[in-house]
């Protein structure tokens, strides 16, 4: 487990965001439920994360919580160098549609909104036109030109997740999360899309932090990070399938 | 299965209680004006019961006409009847009784009470006799011409003390009173409203009647005999040639309670009628709430079919929920019609009818009235949505979204269109001779028309609707267009309550506002003087006809006329003597008086045939279709009975066209010279001399009439604007339409966002982690809303002014009446359903900036 570098120096450290001492505490009645227990983590530039571990080990609570969807108890949460902890909702709201992108695992698109029209979602709720070429460049890799203007309904679901991968690229975020991407998908549409995530990582330089329970998906990332019980259990560089399913073995011993 | 629909109903409290609001809302207005209605019957039996308390027996003129409305104009009594009644053994005392015209002057110099609409200004008697109605509170009771005492109310409202010198207009002219009393109503203050001026009996017959006369007479007994006796026992010592009556004390409190009922039951009933519309609007919301919320539980409903419910069984889980919320919102609508109740008297009461209250009046049949009608409408309106629910295949629990479709699109058009199209030509049919059933079967018939086949055009208008909104405000506004239009059937089912409303008004105003020019034409041709004076006391009261003589004797006035009205009998002799003659009370008409000697060159009433001066004492002129209904010619007699019972032979001399005639009968004012229930003018028109200037002339006709305290001067120009606005009168009962589906249709609005917001919550959730701001989201809702709102208001526009042209051009066989598009009301309809929109979305959009996103796209 890395040691955190103080939040100043963040970015010359090529990190896109990071929690300090992380804790997400949910009361129910007298018990108290620890989601998060004092998690340090940072996500690097450029590089395709994932997290893991077991349900309720608290993975997806993080990932909200780094997001900006959700709110710690305590702790911290940067990404770049601002501490989403000092934002009201109209500026957590902004950075969501500028600096954050988002994949999960269904519902992504907008049913009343073309394929085109979701894609520029978060540019044209910002009343931004971005960056065309790039927005080009984007399509032409998820392979969608000829569908921009179809309907979610008339699209089949891996090329929603496409969609839902495009309109995460179109504003060029700092970090995009992806929760469970492929959860809902067969295996061979399944790694098309996780293809196409590992090709936006690569080739078009993007960072992506995504959350799964799948092995396979998790190998296509340069390093997973394994949560358990709200508590960084481990982590692994370079992941293969068969590493992952040993570690996760390991791991519930 | 009971038990299962009794559970998923108090499973879902907040559906239970959104379905509800449409429940209550409709039976609120109903059960309001059960309650309010049977409150002021109750208030004036008591009232009533309470003034007659220590009446005997009441001793009338047999002789009177049955008016308008549920009221009658009786014949006068003489005073020397009283002697006779007081000899009478078992007679403590008698005193005479006058309700008649008289108007008191405020300290500002205006008149105390309403002109016209208001409730009616009161002469009266006020007596030591302890059989008086009235009963002095403070000062003592008035004796000889110089005094008067005021009700208490009265006097409040005109802050007059015992002391003051009160002005009082009556039959007489226009006199100055010292106020020595003041006095209460049985134990109110002053019964609906209405002012009393009071005098002793014979200062009350000389001002307010004719010297020696009083409308009845009131009778104390000893007690030594049966109110039936004493009544039998006057009767026979009354004369027979005087035509006199005698009741007990119980007769005429009932028939006076009866009357009241009588004149109220036409405003509460038009009050109840108003209340089921608003129930049959409410149904399309409750039938709204349902279709949304079965399709919302399509999942759930296929589970139960999966794991073995019937059809049947799925449908009666449906029923049972509709019956409860009908049954719980009915019973809560109750109770809320019942401060709705206090809301309308305290209302009334703004508007000057002070309805004295004595605690609520809560009926059974109210009750049961209002119970039955909310439960049926309930169920009625979830049988299709039950039904439909039944049908969900149990493969549908494995889908993943609510299905909302249209249907056949083609066939519903052509349905849609061919029960309009029925509609239409019964509509035009039921104008013209067909009975008023096929008018109504026509209305409905547009109606349902436009209700099939509005799912098939809610999609494409509300996209047209929402290309400027789209346009203007970016994502969001594109959003709110898209859905708008993404469940037609529901926003049209939404739109549904706007658009009946605006409809129907906008007929009605088209309609009005041809009608208007009509009458401004004509009236504009009839009056050829420049200043009118006018008052809106048609039946009871108006400007003594001593005034206009007054007027006609300033200087610059170059010819003035009055016209007024009276009530008769007429009967036909050649009619049968059973038609003819049924009974004492018959039906009056109304009798336009004139001036024949000054009216030509002045008002044109529209002389067809004949000669006004002709008239003389016993000529009459009768409007031309009613002659020619009636097979009357000229030279036809006919019996004219005045409201004193006197028999005048009259003969018909000319014929109107009774365009500009108020009545259908013109008489002169000479045939009523010799009554002792006098006669009074309506309009007085005046001409003013060449070389005068109108307003220096209008200035000295106004000294007259203020001092007189009574009518209103108008110019030529305003004259005829008035006659046109009365058409408005009938309007603002269209507008108090429109008023109560607004009302719902904003609740239905609300409701169905609310569902719908519930139902988006996880697309809600998506777009506020994509960077949707608060703002942008309340800017989706609340468009969505305004395309709703404007999607009814629209189509209830051209819905409206086609049924507008259709009634006009059918009503109108001469071609003379020009179809006119009322465009400002029409573009303030469409502004009002705007504003509509905007303040129907205000609490759903405030839900909808409510959703969690983490809970909102939580893939469980």
């Amino acid at each position: 487990m890395t040691t955190l570098p103080p939040p100043s120096i963040a970015e010359s450290l090529n990190i896109a965001a990071h929690a300090v001492s992380a804790s997400k505490i949910y009361v129910t009645g007298d018990s108290e439920v620890h989601a998060l227990d004092g998690v340090d983590v940072s996500f690097e530039k450029g590089k395709f994360t994932a997290i893991m571990g077991p349900s309720g080990s608290g993975k997806s609570t993080l990932m909200h919580c780094v997001a900006g969807l959700d709110s710690l108890t305590t702790g911290s949460v940067f990404i770049s160098d601002i501490d989403l902890s000092l934002l009201n909702d109209k500026q957590l709201t902004e950075l969501r549609r500028e600096k954050v992108g988002f994949i999960f695992q269904a519902f992504n698109l907008i049913p009343t909104l073309s394929a085109e029209e979701n894609i520029l979602l978060p540019l044209s709720l910002g009343r931004r036109k971005g960056d065309t070429a790039w927005i080009d460049r984007v399509i032409d890799t998820i392979s969608l030109r000829d569908r921009l203007n179809h309907r979610p309904s008339e699209l089949s679901g891996g090329q929603q997740q496409r969609v839902a991968i495009a309109r995460a690229l179109a504003s060029q975020p700092d970090i995009i999360f992806a929760d469970e991407p492929t959860g809902n998908l067969d295996s061979k549409t399944g790694s098309e899309v996780l293809t196409f995530m590992r090709q936006a990582v690569t080739d078009l330089g993007q960072t992506i932090v995504m959350v799964t329970h799948d092995a396979v998906a998790a190998s296509y990332a340069d390093r997973i990070v394994f949560l358990a019980d709200g508590k960084i259990a481990g982590e692994m560089f370079a992941p293969t399938a068969q590493k992952v399913l040993d570690y996760l073995k390991h791991l519930g011993e | 299965m009971f038990r299962l629909a009794i559970k998923m109903t108090v499973a879902r409290t907040g559906r239970l209680i959104l379905t509800s609001l449409a429940v209550i809302l409709g039976t609120a207005f109903l059960s309001g004006t059960f309650v309010f209605r049977d409150t002021i019957n109750q208030t004036f039996d008591r009232l009533f019961a309470d003034v007659f308390r220590d009446v005997n027996a009441y001793v009338r003129s047999t002789t009177f006409l049955e008016l308008d409305f549920g009221g009658e104009q009786r014949a006068a009594t003489p005073v020397s009847v009283l002697n006779t009644v007081r000899g009478v053994e078992g007679v403590t005392s008698a005193t005479g009784d006058i309700q008649a015209f008289a108007r008191v002057i405020g300290k500002d110099g205006k008149p105390l009470g309403s002109e016209g609409n208001g409730p009616p200004t009161f002469g009266s008697i006020a007596s030591a006799d302890s059989v008086g109605l009235w009963s002095v509170s403070e000062g003592r009771l008035p004796i000889g011409p110089t005094e008067l005492i005021l009700d208490q109310a009265t006097a409040t409202n005109g802050k007059f003390v015992v002391g003051d010198t009160v002005r009082v207009v009556a039959v007489r002219g226009s006199r100055e009173f010292t106020m020595v009393g003041i006095a209460n109503y049985g134990d109110v203050s002053s019964p609906g409203g209405a002012t009393f001026a009071l005098f002793d009996q014979p200062t009350a017959s000389e001002f307010l009647l004719q010297p020696g006369f009083v409308d009845a007479i009131l009778v104390e007994g000893d007690d030594s005999v049966s109110d039936e006796q004493l009544a039998e026992r006057i009767d026979a010592a009354l004369a027979a040639d005087l035509k006199l009556e005698t009741l007990t004390g119980a007769e005429i409190t009932a028939e006076v309670q009866g009357q009241i009922k009588n004149v109220l039951s036409i405003f509460s009933t038009f009050l109840i009628v108003f209340s089921y519309i608003a129930l049959g609007i409410g149904s399309f919301v409750i039938y709204n709430v349902f279709s949304i919320t079965a399709a919302q539980r399509m999942r759930e409903n296929a589970l139960l079919r999966a794991i073995g419910a019937s059809r049947r069984q799925v449908s009666r889980v449906l029923l049972i929920e509709s019956t409860a919320m009908g049954v719980v919102g009915s019973l809560i609508g109750f109770g809320v019609g019942i401060l709705l109740s206090q809301l309308l008297s305290a209302l009334l009461k703004a508007t000057g009818f002070a309805v004295p209250s004595r605690g609520l009046a809560i009926s059974m049949s109210a009750f049961v009235n209002t119970f039955v009608a909310g439960v049926l409408v309930t169920i009625l309106a979830a049988w299709l949505p039950a039904r439909r629910a039944g049908r969900v295949p149990p493969l549908a629990a494995l889908r993943d979204t609510a299905l909302d479709t249209a249907g056949n699109l083609t066939r519903r058009i052509i349905i849609g269109l061919a029960i309009m199209a029925l509609g239409g030509v019964s509509l035009a049919a039921g104008m013209r001779d067909a009975p008023i059933q096929v008018l109504g079967l026509g209305v409905l018939g547009v109606f349902t028309g436009i209700l099939v086949l509005g799912p098939a055009i809610a999609r494409p208008v509300a996209l047209t609707l929402g290309i400027p909104i789209a346009k203007l405000r970016g994502p969001s506004g594109v959003m709110a267009r898209q859905n708008a239009a993404r469940n037609p059937k529901r926003t049209s089912r939404t739109a549904a309550p706007v658009l009946l409303g605006v409809a129907l008004v906008t007929a009605f105003t088209a309609l009005a506002a041809s009608i208007r020019s009509e009458i401004r034409d004509t009236f504009g041709d009839a009056f050829s003087g420049d200043i009118a004076l006018t008052v809106d006391a048609r039946g009871f009261g108006g400007i003594p006809l001593s005034i206009t003589d007054q007027i006609a004797d300033l200087d610059g006035v170059a010819q003035v006329t009055g016209v007024g009205f009276t009530s008769v009998r007429l009967s036909d002799p050649n009619e049968p003597p059973a038609l003819a003659q049924a009974g004492a009370g018959q039906r009056g008409v109304f009798v336009q008086t004139i001036n024949p000697a000054t009216i030509t060159g002045l008002f044109d009433l529209g002389v067809t045939e004949g000669d006004l001066t002709s008239l003389g004492k016993d000529g009459i002129f009768v409007a031309a279709d009613r002659a020619t209904e009636k097979g009357w010619g000229i030279g036809t007699r006919l019996q004219v009975t005045r409201i004193d019972g006197a028999v005048i032979d009259a003969e018909i001399r000319g014929f109107v066209s009774g365009e500009t005639s108020f009545a259908n009968y013109v008489a002169s004012r000479e045939m009523f010279a010799d009554t002792p229930s006098p006669i009074f003018d309506a309009f007085v028109y005046i001409k003013v001399a060449e070389g005068s200037a109108v307003d220096e002339v209008q200035a000295r006709v106004a000294a007259i009439t203020s001092d007189a305290g009574i009518g209103t001067l108008l110019s030529k120009e305003q004259f005829i604007d008035e006659q046109a606005a009365q058409i408005n009168q009938i309007l603002a009962l269209i507008y108090g339409m429109l008023a109560l589906s607004i009302i719902i249709a904003i609740v239905g609005i609300v409701i169905t966002l609310l569902l719908s917001v519930f139902e988006r919550r996880r697309e809600i959730g998506l777009l506020r982690a994509v960077g949707m701001s608060k703002s942008q989201v309340r800017t989706t809702v609340r468009w969505e809303s305004v395309i709703t709102s404007l999607l009814g208001a629209v189509s209830g526009v051209v819905l409206g002014v086609v049924m507008g042209f259709v009634v006009v051009t059918t009503l109108d066989d001469e071609g003379d009446i020009a179809f006119k598009v009322p465009i400002n009301e029409t573009l303030s309809i469409v502004l009002i359903a705007f504003v509509l929109g905007v303040i129907a979305a205000i609490y759903p959009a405030w839900r909808a900036t409510r959703v969690n996103i983490v809970e909102a796209i939580a893939t469980t």
